[in-house]
Parts: C-alpha cells; structure tokens; sequence
C-alpha cells in the first residue's frame, strides 16, 4: 500500500432532494488505509455522502472516482465497496456463514474459496463457533460483527460503516470501538464511518469531516478539531467549551489579539482572521484554563470568582465570574482536590494563546 | 343497563354463529338421509349416496377439473400479483395510485357484469369458452387479492436488506430472487390459498365462460336446477368439507406467520 | 492474518472447470447474463420501466380491457360480427332499456334488493361486530372471528342450496315451525324476495362483518369511558361516539356489500321466482340466445355497473360528510 493517489476523490458533489439540498458541492480526497469519519447532526449531509459512495444514490452534480475510476453511475453491485447498515440488515434466513458467503459467491468464487475466506474472516472476528447459527438467535455485538465479517468477505476497497453502533449499549460500544479500530489498523482497510457521536468519532478516527447543512465545517485530526475549532458549529458540536465574543485588536507574533470585556487574550487563528474592529468569537476548552493564586505568566491571565462547582467524579467543573468584565463567566474542569480548594477566594485562570481557537463565524 | 347490554349481546353473537351454520349443518345431515326426497324429517340414514358419488366418474372428473383450474388460475394470479405489488410498494412514481385502482378493480366489479365483460373479452382475446378461458378470467379475478396480501407482507421489509444484497454484488434480480423471494413466501402460500379457493368455489365466472364440462360449483347448480336429491348434499359436503378445511388452514397458517417475523 | 492477499484476487479468474461453484456464482459471472443486467440496471429509469411495464400492461389490458370492450360492445348493432355484415354504432342498446317496462321493473328491483339486503346485513353485522370488538378479551376475538369466517370458506352454490333447505316447505324452518304448533300448513318461503333475502345476507354478511369489525376494534375504549365520565348514558355514547367512529367501516361494508348484491346471479335464479327477477338474470338472457343479441345484454351491464357505481360513491361521499361533520 505504497500507492499515494487517494483511493476516493469526490469532485464537486450535490445531491438534491426535491428542493432540499442534502450535499452542497462537496470536494474531498481519501487516502488508502484511512480511517475517515463524517460526524454532524441528522440531516447534515454525511449520510447521503455515504449513500453515493455505495451507489445507493446518484448524485444531481459531481464525480465520485474509486481507485482512479469514475464509478459515479455505477450500480452498488458493481462497486468494490461494501457496508456496514445501521440495522445491519443480516439476511434472516440464512446462517451466519450464509451471510458471510453472500458476496463471495456472487463474485464468481468456487465452494472451496469461499469455504476458506468465510473459516479466515470468522476465525479473524471470532465467529467461528456461531457459523450455522441464525441472525435471529446472536446477540446485539454478535450481530454487529457478523455485518462486518459479510462486508469484509469480498474484501472491497472501501468499508461503509453507518451508524453501526447505534443501536448496541453504551458498555458494548466502548468496547466495540476499539475493536473496531483495531481491525482497521490490522486489515489496513480505508473506512468511511458515519456518525453523530462526537466520542465515537474522536476515539476511532484518523481524520474528521464535520458536517453541516449539506457543507464541509472543518475537515482534520481528531485532535485538530478538538483544541482548534474553525467554526462555532464545530466548537458547540464536539465536546464542551467555553465561547468567549469579543472585538478583533490585530496580529501579534503570529497570535490574534482580541478584547474580551476589556480583558486582551490571544489565540491561535485561522487562515484569513477577519479584519481589525470586528467581533469575532474564541472558543477555550474547559480543561486548558489553569487555576493559579497569583497571576500566572501564561499568554491569557484573568481573575475570577467561584460561582458554582459539579462534581463529576473524577473531576470537578468550576463555575467562574469574571471581574471586570461584566459578569462574564467561564467554565473549567480541575481535578477533585484542587476543585475543593477552592472557594471564597478570587482565583487566576491562566491558558496559552494555543489554547484558545479564534472561530471563523 | 351495561350487564343487560352485555347478555343482549352475547345472545345475538351466538345466533348468529347459529344463522351461520345451521344451513350447512342441515345440508350435510341430508346426506345422510335414507329417501330421495328431500325434506324433513328424517327416519332413516344411509351412506349410499356418498358411496354413489365416489363412483361417479362424471362427478371426480368434474371435482379434478375444478382443482385443475383452481391450481393453473393461482399460478398465473401469483406471479402477476407479486410483480404488481413489486412495482406498487417500490419507489413512488407518478399515476401509481391508478396502477393501484385498476389492480383492485376486478374484486370490485359485480359477478355477473364482471362474467358477461370477461365473455365479450375473451372474444376479442380468441379464448375459446372452456378451460383456458376460465381460468383466464379466475387468475384476473384473484389478482388483487394477492397484490394486496404481497404488498402488505412487502411493506415490512426493510429497504436495507435489498440494499445489503445489491452490496454484496446481487444485481436487482438475483437481490429479488434471494432476498425478497423467501421473505415473501408466507404471504404467497397464504394467497395461492385463498386464490384456489376463490377459483374453486367461483360459479358465475365458470358458467359464463366454460364449454361443455363443468366445474363443480356449475355442476351443482344444473343438477340443482334439474330438481334436489340427496347426491347433491354428498357432493356439496365434499367440497364444503375440503374447502372449509383448507380455508381455516390457511387463515391458521398466514396468523403464525405474521407473528413469526 | 493478512486478509488483503486472500482469495478474493482469484475469484473471476477462479478454474471454471471446477464444478464447485453454485448457480448463483456461475450465473453472476455468466457473461451474457452479466451484458443483460448490466443493459437494464444502466440507469435507474430503465430499470424501473422494465419493471413497471409489464404490470401496466397487464393492468390495462387485462383489469381495465373488459370493461371497455364491453362499453365499445354496447354501442355496436352487432356482436359477434358475421362475415360480411358491417358493424355499426348505435345507441339503439340503450334506448331498449328505457323503451319496455320488462327491462325496468327487473332493474329498479335489484337496485332496491340491493339496498334493503344490504341495509339488513348492516343492522344484523352491525352487533356482532360491536360485541367481538368491544366485549371479548384479545385472545378470544381471533378465535371468535375465525368461528364465524369459517363458513365462508364454502362456495355461494353450496351456501345457496344450504338455505333452499332451511327454507323449503318440507325444510327445517317449516318443521320447526309446524312442531311448535305455530302453523298447520307450511309457509312458502321459497322463490319470493323473502329467500332472497335470507340467501344475500347470508352470503354477503362476511363483507360486512370485517370492515365493521376493523373500524370498531381500532376505537380506543377509554373513549367511551370518558364520554360516561361527561354523564353521557348508553345511547347517547353510541351515537355520538361509537356510531360517528364507525362509520368508515359502515360505508366500506355497505359498499361492499351493496356491489356484490347487484351482481348475485346464482342465488337470484335458484331462490328466486318468476316475481322476483332481478337485472343479473335479464343480462345473462341476452347470452344464452344467438350472438347478437350481446350489445344488447352489454348495454344492459354498463347500465347497471354505471348506476351501481354512482349510487355508493353518492354514498361513499354522504358517508366522508357525515364522518368530517361529526368530528369538528
């Protein structure tokens, strides 16, 4: 797998339903050997994306190339390509080693091959002793591995997963997740994963596309977006964080400077930080804000008052009135001791100009 | 007032279950009967006349005709329902709902226009009256009953178990054949039931458009109409028997199996 | 494990002389299958015509066809054609109808037997429906329904003469009658509206039964409970909550049955007499005779189907104001 074309390129696609546009001219590229997660809320686009690349939907406008060709028209019968369904969607009536054979057998494979790659794929996801067993009569994970077993079979280019662990328990779900990534990285397999579980997607991918209206928000690491947020949408949508508006200053060793209530911090920025006077919005994730008695020496400093404390077990999230500026609050997550320190006190809150990302609107 | 209401009720239930079967009770209790006359009361009982019905030849060669027809109508009428209810429960497209009208039509219309229609056309078609034209007109006749019954076994598939198969590398047909097929086989058992019965017991259709041999339902009607004997109740207890039996099979069969999936 | 190297690469190019592949493998690799699919799932729209056509097709011809061949048929002075006699259009098959009270009296009898029997299988249905819906627990309703379908499964020929027994003057009705001293001589029950009757109801009562029986079992019972809770007595709850609630099952049911009773054609000849020809027996006289008198009997039918169809979706709409005006 030296080959660095992408495996997927999606060119310019729109997709209308009626007069709703469900994708607005979307551009992208898949490396091979990625595992890549459209996360946003219902409605946002990352479904359909999903759709097309399996053939389920043609596009209004656009390419879709796989593997250097254009398979845009292409029925998904013909598309080295196969899912994993959100209700997994096993054949009833046949066994799981029916199921797994499906798509072997419609490739043309004689009994012998398909004997031998169904006994890998069940031996390699533990499912050899459930082989003459009915979908019917697996558990929710059981279920969920034999889905992946059957689209792994014929062994596509590309694995579509749609929600696929939406309907197992949250218990299993952490477990399955990690399962998940190791199969991927020991298949070296490009994964195309859908979801609108923010955790699921930070856990498992490689690279992120978050999606809204039809439109790319961002697309990067997991870490990428976590810490440095290009829009609000994204900054909202993953994790908790704290979105402080203010008024943009100008630039300062490669630092955006702006007025928070009369306060000045700085923040990392984005290509094209909008031009000096206008509002904008930076966005501070809870556990970068430090709790200090004196004025630390980071880039961003201001004082506070303790408003409110929630015990979260490990951790504890302090409520902050900002002097100064208004009533102004933040939100931080310390570790339960120092959380019980404090109190009556006013306190410093200190983070970097890295840590705090100015949005793009 | 509530309690009177109830016994009231309960009271009508069971005379009707009364109104319903005391008919059939008597013409079967007739059969039995020691006398060519029919008529009560009864003094004495026999199984001569079902005896004579077993070795009439005519009659079990008329009883064979009437299945023969009943089976050839039903495989016709299933596979043009499923393909119907196929194309009306798939994707929505413009004029389906008068695809849909016009494939209930024929249960709508009444018996006898719809016999004295079928006739004309069968002319135009170059059917000639008999078997092939009867059974013509029976598979027309049953088509709605298994578009429906398939469309509504149709409508429970989830549309991931096709796609899932067109995934796997199943063009639509082998998808249909392998995927839908089986998940549709409980309604079409059920419905090539209800077909051939329909078929079976059909009188008006089979007397306007047969030739010279008669179904059974014709068969009784021209024996009725030539004056009553105790042969007739063998032979109507015969098919009522079968009938009967085969239709609460089947009414048995298609409840377990919609609550099977 | 090294899944990527697995087989998968030598599926095509797998040996075909091994006989150990299954149809479906041979037959999706089989090329001039593979063309042929691949011609009709080239797009989306020629798929589903190839499998729209086919039931459209059968549709018209086959569901619509008859019908209209027998519209076309009533206009025509002659049908079958013999040779080298020309085929005309006429009204003349219609204006027969309207010329001779023969034809008319036979006709407005079936329409007013079809709406008196269907009215009376309304009001005997329309309890037993109730009850099963309203009064028996879950588990029996299936049981008790599958009870009354039962019969049903019987053919209308057998039904019919069942209740040429019931009713003859040597029948069970007769004796039972005479045994309990009511009467001396037996009434003649038979060939008169009154058979008639009894045989329609009786085999039409299923029609009736399942749509009422739908309607009612869907009413949900706390509405009844709330509208006692509002000091509505019995009667007042029926008609102004069951009643309005069923009436979707009444104006199918009566639809149904009401169709159905204009088309009896058996049950009219053998329990019916020489006063009670209906409109069936007038139609199908025109094709025991010689051909030509076929535009004839179909003029007569397109009358009766025409006039059938406006009076229940007359009905049918009644019925829909009726529904809409109860509920605001």
């Amino acid at each position: 797998m030296t080959d660095q074309t992408p495996l997927v390129r999606i060119e310019g696609v729109s997709k209308h339903f009626g007069d709703t546009v469900a994708l607005d001219n979307l551009t992208l590229d898949i490396a091979r050997g990625e595992f890549v997660t459209f996360l946003g809320p219902s409605g946002c686009g990352k479904s359909t994306t999903l759709r097309i690349l399996g053939g389920f939907e043609r596009p209004t406008s656009g390419r879709v190339i796989l593997d250097g060709k254009d398979v845009t028209t292409q029925p998904p019968e013909k598309r080295q390509v196969n899912m994993v369904f959100q209700d997994y969607a096993l054949f009833p009536h046949m066994t799981v080693k029916q199921n797994i054979s499906f798509g072997l057998e419609l490739k043309g494979m004689d009994k012998r091959g398909i004997q031998r790659r169904s006994d890998e794929i069940m031996a390699f996801l533990e499912l050899s002793a459930f082989g003459d067993r009915y979908p019917g009569q697996l558990s929710g994970g059981q279920r969920q591995r034999v889905a992946l077993a059957r689209a792994l079979a014929p062994n596509p280019a590309l694995l579509l997963l749609d929600e696929p662990l939406g309907a197992l328990d949250a218990k299993l779900r952490g477990q399955v997740q990690q399962e998940l990534k190791s199969i991927q990285r020991r298949t070296n397999k490009t994964f195309f994963f859908v979801t609108h579980d923010q955790e699921e997607a930070l856990t498992m991918s490689d690279r992120i596309v978050v999606m809204n209206q039809g439109k790319v928000e961002q697309d990067g690491t997991p870490e990428d977006l976590y810490f440095h947020p290009a829009s609000r949408f994204v900054a909202e949508f993953i994790g908790e964080t704290n979105l402080l508006s203010g008024e943009m200053r100008g630039h300062e060793d490669g630092a955006v400077v702006m007025d928070w209530f009369g306060q000045t911090l700085r923040g990392h920025a984005p290509a094209g930080a909008p031009r000096t006077g206008a509002p904008i919005t930076a966005s501070v994730r809870l556990e970068k804000l430090g709790f200090h008695a004196e004025r630390p020496a980071t880039a961003n400093a201001v004082q506070g008052k303790v408003v409110g404390k929630t015990f979260l077990g490990s951790r504890m999230a302090v409520d902050l009135m900002i002097e100064d500026a208004q009533g102004a609050t933040l939100r931080a997550f310390v570790d339960a001791e120092t959380g019980q320190t404090v109190g009556a006190d006013p306190v410093w809150v200190g983070w970097d100009s890295d840590s705090m990302a100015v949005l793009r609107d | 007032m509530m309690r009177g209401n109830r016994i009231f009720l309960t009271c009508f239930y069971w005379a009707f279950v009364l109104y319903v079967f005391i008919p059939l009770i008597l013409m079967i209790t007739m059969g039995f009967k020691d006398s060519k006359f029919i008529g009560f009361p009864i003094r004495s009982w026999t199984l001569d006349w079902y005896a004579s019905v077993f070795s009439n030849t005519e009659i079990l060669s008329t009883f064979g005709y009437s299945v023969t027809i009943a089976v050839l109508a039903t495989l016709i009428s299933v596979f043009v329902g499923t393909w119907i209810a196929v194309l009306l429960e798939g994707r929505k497209f413009w004029g389906r709902m008068v695809i849909m009208g016009l494939t209930v039509m024929p249960a709508l219309v009444p018996g006898i226009i719809s016999a004295i229609a079928f006739r004309i056309y069968a002319r135009l078609l170059g059917i000639e009256p008999g078997m092939g034209a009867i059974v013509w007109s029976h598979a027309v006749h049953t088509v709605p009953f298994v578009a429906l019954v398939v469309m509504a076994r149709l409508s429970t598939l989830p549309k991931s178990q096709i796609e899932a198969a067109r995934d796997l590398g199943a063009d639509p047909l082998i998808a249909f054949v392998r995927i839908t097929l089986p998940y549709l086989i409980p309604a079409i058992i059920g419905a090539s039931i209800f077909c051939m019965l329909i078929s079976f017991d059909d009188f008006v259709r089979s007397f306007f458009l047969g030739g010279y041999e008669p179904t059974l339902p014709v068969l009784i009607f021209a024996k009725l109409r030539s004056g009553m004997s105790p042969e007739i109740n063998a032979i109507a207890t015969v098919a009522l028997v079968l009938t009967a039996a085969i239709g609460i099979w089947a009414e048995r069969f298609t409840r377990r199996m919609n609550k099977d999936s | 494990m090294t899944l990527d190297t697995s087989t998968a690469t030598d599926a095509r190019s797998g040996d075909p002389k091994d006989g150990g592949r299954s149809v479906w493998a041979r037959l999706a690799t089989w090329t001039p299958y593979h063309a042929m699919m691949s011609l009709v799932t080239a797009s989306p729209r020629r798929q589903f015509l190839i499998l729209a056509i086919f039931p459209i097709i059968w549709v018209l011809t086959q569901h619509l066809g008859p019908m209209l061949q027998m519209l076309r048929v009533s206009l025509t002075d002659a049908y079958p054609v013999a040779p080298g006699v020309e085929q005309n259009l006429t009204l003349d098959n219609y204006a027969r109808f309207f010329a001779d009270s023969i034809f008319m009296m036979p006709f407005f009898r079936t329409l007013v037997y079809a709406a008196v029997f269907t009215f009376c299988t309304l009001i005997i249905t329309y309890p037993v429906a109730y009850f099963l819906a309203r009064h028996v627990s879950r588990k029996n309703q299936m049981l008790m329904l599958l009870l009354l379908l039962t019969p049903f499964w019987v053919g209308e020929i057998v039904r019919t003469y069942a209740i040429m027994i019931l009713l003859g003057n040597t029948g069970a009705l007769n004796l039972a009658l005479k045994w309990l001293g009511l009467i001396e001589q037996p009434i003649p029950f038979m060939y008169t509206s009154f058979s008639m009757g009894v045989g329609v109801v009786y085999l039409t009562a299923l029609y009736m039964l399942l749509p009422l029986y739908s309607a009612l079992e869907k009413l949900p019972k706390s509405m009844n409970e709330a509208a006692a809770d509002l000091g509505a007595g019995p009667w007042t709850r029926f008609r102004r909550v069951t009643l309005p609630m069923s009436i979707e099952g009444i104006s199918s049911g009566c639809t149904l049955v009401f169709l159905i009773s204009t088309g009896f054609y058996a049950v009219a000849v053998l329990l019916g007499g020489p006063s009670t020809t209906v409109f069936a027996e007038t139609i199908a006289g025109f094709f025991h005779v010689a051909g030509d008198q076929w535009p004839t009997g179909a003029a007569f039918a397109t009358i009766m189907f025409a006039t059938a169809l406006l009076i229940t979706g007359v009905f049918q709409m009644i019925m829909k104001s009726l529904r809409k005006g109860d509920l605001t």
